[in-house]
């Protein structure tokens, strides 16, 4: 218990003692969270985006004209069955007619005497079938139903998309893990620094028979505690951001930052780990 | 207690030490005595095994350098006291809190971490000086406070590099008396120096003396 207590209290004592070289490090690892939670909101948000593009995404299929009511219903049923579809729109010749009305302000009936356009199904599908390969396959099997004319799709928006999703998916993913790498970094040198100014303190313990064990728990704690505030720090800073971008700039930019309190729970335990971690790599350089 | 076998430790150039065959007893006065660049330091930092011997060994009780491990060594110091010319005491804290700093590395209980405490700063003269910092005493007074620190955990020797290196003869002969009560009540205690007039102070000390990384003569 004496030793516990008293190890602990060091730590603390060594984050008031540190002054400069603690506050700094404290800074350090603010500034790193705050790359890290910024970067986290950033890149889920660009995601998101790109996702709701796609969920754009939807096939038509024309049926027949031949094709009989009965058909039409059975052909229903079996979409219906598919896992694949998510979402599906039937439209009959007349909503067709319609539509065309809203869309080119023409009636159709005032060029033709007849209607010539086919009934049609617009499908949607799952998120995780919204990629080129299952819709291709998935237009394949549907061609080939006898009631179906002809399928339609925007088959270069999803190439596009896919191509430019990979890339913004890497580049994000990178920037996410150079991002962590550097707070890991910055965090362990500037610990570096603080213990470095203190070396004296190892020597001397050292001297009197201290156990490295012993040596090293009052700087770990130190730096647990150097993360934990500086998380706390990096936390109120972008919880203000976002609250002046949500309260003042929202409808300016048209964008809501919305997190939830485990966003911030999530900072504070990354700083605490950092702390952690890049106190634990820095003691040990100088217990050789 | 303390045996040196045919220990060798040389850095380049042959400087170090060469053929060390000696032993002391419990409770003997030692003082290491040649002129500067002898090897005075290189043998007390192979007592507390800061440095190993490449050839031959050096036993302190059960620990023997040839077969020491590195998570044994503060194990071995807990039984070593050391003193420096430098003192080596933390600024960033109180006389209290320096010599408490030694026991709480060994484990001791609170309540029997302050009494010892206490006592040995009493035994050293410092009663008085408790809550300093080290910058608010005197070179004799710190020296005092890390006789203090080493003696606190009851080492079976005490170790001290030029003790009296930066301080006046009067401060000095003091603090070889203090060395020589220390020694009275049962610890041994060997001093590195090439100030020959300390070794008349303490009458019946050994004397070891080196030249060159050899002992010339000892008794
Ligand atoms: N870390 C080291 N690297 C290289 N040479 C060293 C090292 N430590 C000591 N030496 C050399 O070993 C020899 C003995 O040094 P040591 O410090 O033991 O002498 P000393 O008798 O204590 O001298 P002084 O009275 O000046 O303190 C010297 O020649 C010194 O230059
Ligand atoms: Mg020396």
């Amino acid at each position: 218990m004496t030793i516990l207590w008293f190890l602990f209290k060091e730590g603390f004592k060594g984050l008031i003692r540190s002054k400069y070289s603690g506050a700094f490090s404290i800074i350090i690892i603010a500034i790193s969270i705050m790359l890290v939670g910024f970067g986290y909101v950033i890149a889920r948000d660009t995601l998101f985006m790109v996702e709701n593009i796609r969920a754009q995404f939807d096939v038509d299929i024309f049926i027949k004209q031949t094709a009989s009511r009965d058909d039409i219903a059975a052909f229903d049923a079996k979409l219906k069955k598919m896992n694949e579809i998510d979402h599906l729109i039937y439209i009959s010749p007349e909503e067709a007619a319609k539509k065309f009305k809203n869309e080119f302000g023409e009636d159709i009936f005032d060029i033709l005497d007849y209607n010539p356009l086919p009934p049609s199904f617009t499908i949607s599908f799952k998120p995780i079938y919204r990629n080129l390969i299952s819709v291709e396959a998935i237009a394949n099997i549907l061609q080939s139903d006898p009631v179906v004319d002809e399928l339609k799709y925007r088959k270069n928006f999803l190439i596009i998309l896919e191509k430019y999703q990979r890339i913004i998916l890497f580049t994000v993913l990178g920037i996410f893990a150079v991002l962590t790498l550097i707070s890991i970094i910055l965090t362990s040198n500037s610990i570096k620094m603080t213990i470095f100014a203190r070396q004296d303190i190892i020597s001397t313990m050292k001297l009197i028979g201290a156990t490295n064990r012993f040596i090293k728990i009052p700087f770990v704690i130190e730096g647990t505690l150097e993360g934990g505030l500086g998380s706390l720090v990096a936390a109120l800073i972008i919880y203000g951001m976002f609250y002046l971008q949500n309260t003042y700039f929202q409808s300016f930019l048209d964008y809501t930052v919305v997190v939830s309190y485990r966003y911030y729970v999530a900072l504070l335990i990354l700083g605490t780990f950092l702390g952690w971690i890049g106190s634990r790599r820095a003691i040990r350089k100088f217990l050789h | 207690m303390i045996s040196f076998i045919n220990a060798n430790c040389t850095f380049r150039k042959n400087a170090g030490v060469k053929n060390l065959n000696f032993s002391i007893e419990d409770g003997e006065f030692v003082f290491l005595t040649g002129p500067s660049g002898a090897g005075k330091s290189t043998i007390l930092r192979l007592i507390y095994m800061d440095l190993f011997p490449e050839k031959g060994k050096v036993l302190i009780r059960d620990f023997d350098s040839t077969r020491i491990r590195d998570r044994e060594i503060p194990f071995l110091r807990r039984k070593v006291g050391m003193i420096f010319q430098d003192y080596q005491l933390l600024k960033d804290r109180n006389v209290y809190q320096n010599v408490a700093l030694a026991l709480y590395a060994s484990h001791y209980k609170t309540r029997e971490i302050k009494s010892r405490v206490y006592n040995i700063l009493n035994q050293v003269g410092l009663g008085h000086r408790v809550h300093h910092r080290p910058t608010e005493l005197s070179g004799g007074e710190q020296q005092r406070v890390t006789i203090a620190r080493a003696l606190v955990k009851e080492p079976i020797v005490l170790l001290a590099d030029e003790p009296t290196g930066n301080l006046d003869p009067r401060v000095s002969i003091e603090l070889i008396n203090l060395l020589n009560k220390i020694n009275k009540k049962g610890t041994a205690v060997i001093v590195a120096t090439h100030n020959y007039s300390l070794i008349q102070r303490v009458p019946g000390a050994r004397l070891i003396q080196i030249n060159e990384g050899e002992i010339i003569s000892i008794t």
